[in-house]
């Protein structure tokens, strides 16, 4: 009877160990910024609800994004990246799935800041392509916060930049996430 | 009479460059409407919309996308973040599922009396389906207004 008891115990412990090792957020934070120095003003968007979810123990790391949630300031620029860029209807969302590479130098039960290695696939406009990256973990009263920034060429990813304002958008997109991530219960 | 005819039609000529480039500076700046004062494609229930989305992505998709659509729901819970921007969060009681609603900043303060339970109709522009076996799948909604609904 105590062995059962102690068994089950275990599987409960198990169970939620699992489980906080997980963390996650809704409402992350991903800034897209095509401005060059020809370009008359800044094209920049933002998106306030990319989903993350890392898992501490292994390091996988996750991010989906819905394309049409950039905001940008311009509504004509808004609908051009969602028209003729991105093409949202088409291609409504962009994953990340990938893994930070050094998760073993993260402690993540003690406060810091921990500079990460990242690597992974991305898919975006329907065209998947491998992306790595450094970033950085926060650890901060038992919360993750995941930041990186980075740059990808949007040829690489089928985004075509009309030759006529070929000069005013940068052909390497510069993209700053940030998401505060919760364990999951 | 020669030079009257040369006169006018470089007049006319000037002013269509001049309305030419006035619509274009004005499409150039223009800004985001209210899509409080838009007038919702569709009205749904949260359950509802997440069924659609939940049967079929790309239907649902081809449906909802970039549509102005009203949602009455329950609030489940608001969430606030340090650059204060709000999500309301329509779910109902016992489920995984919800529609969040990324609150619109010149609307906050609709959000800001609001209670989990509250009954609610959001409006504002969906951006899509993010569905995960773990977290839950959520309809998104974008620049939305909140408004209550008195039922007593």
């Amino acid at each position: 009877m105590k062995k059962i008891i102690i068994s089950l115990a275990l599987v409960v412990l198990a169970c939620q160990s699992q489980a906080q090792d997980k963390y996650f957020t809704k409402t992350g934070k991903i800034y897209f910024d095509a401005t060059t120095p020809a370009s008359p003003e800044k094209i920049e968007g933002t998106n306030k609800s990319v989903t993350c979810v890392i898992d501490s123990k292994t390091g996988n790391l996750q991010f989906s994004v819905l394309m049409k949630g950039f905001e940008f300031e311009r509504a004509l620029m808004e609908e051009h990246f969602n028209e003729n860029y991105v093409e949202s209807s088409k291609y409504p969302k962009t994953e990340f799935r990938g893994q930070v590479t050094d998760n073993s130098t993260v402690n993540y039960h003690a406060d810091g800041v921990y500079p990460v290695k990242v690597k992974g696939k991305m898919n975006l406009h329907g065209v998947s392509k491998d992306v790595e990256t450094s970033g950085k973990i926060t650890i901060k009263g038992g919360k993750i916060i995941a930041s990186a920034a980075f740059a990808i060429v949007l040829a690489d990813y089928n985004v075509s930049i009309p030759t006529l304002v070929s000069d005013k958008v940068s052909k390497n997109a510069s993209i700053t996430v940030e998401c505060v991530m919760e364990p999951l219960k | 009479m020669k030079r009257k005819t040369i006169l006018y039609s470089f007049i006319t000529v000037i002013i269509i460059l001049g309305a030419l480039c006035f619509v274009a500076f004005r499409e150039y700046n223009r800004k985001h409407v209210d899509v409080a004062d838009k007038p919702a494609a569709y009205t749904i229930s949260g359950a509802e919309i997440i069924k659609a989305f939940s049967a079929d992505e790309k239907a649902a998709n081809s449906k909802y996308l970039d549509k102005v659509i009203a949602i009455n729901g329950t609030v489940k819970s608001v969430d606030k973040d340090e650059q204060s921007s709000i999500t309301v969060i329509l779910s109902d009681a016992g489920s995984m599922s919800s529609v969040r609603c990324s609150v619109d900043s010149i609307h906050n303060e609709q959000a800001d009396n609001l209670v989990s339970g509250s009954q609610v109709t959001v409006k504002g522009v969906c951006t899509g389906f993010n569905a995960d076996e773990l977290l839950g799948s959520d309809v998104i909604l974008n620049r939305c207004s909140i408004k209550k609904i008195n039922n007593n």
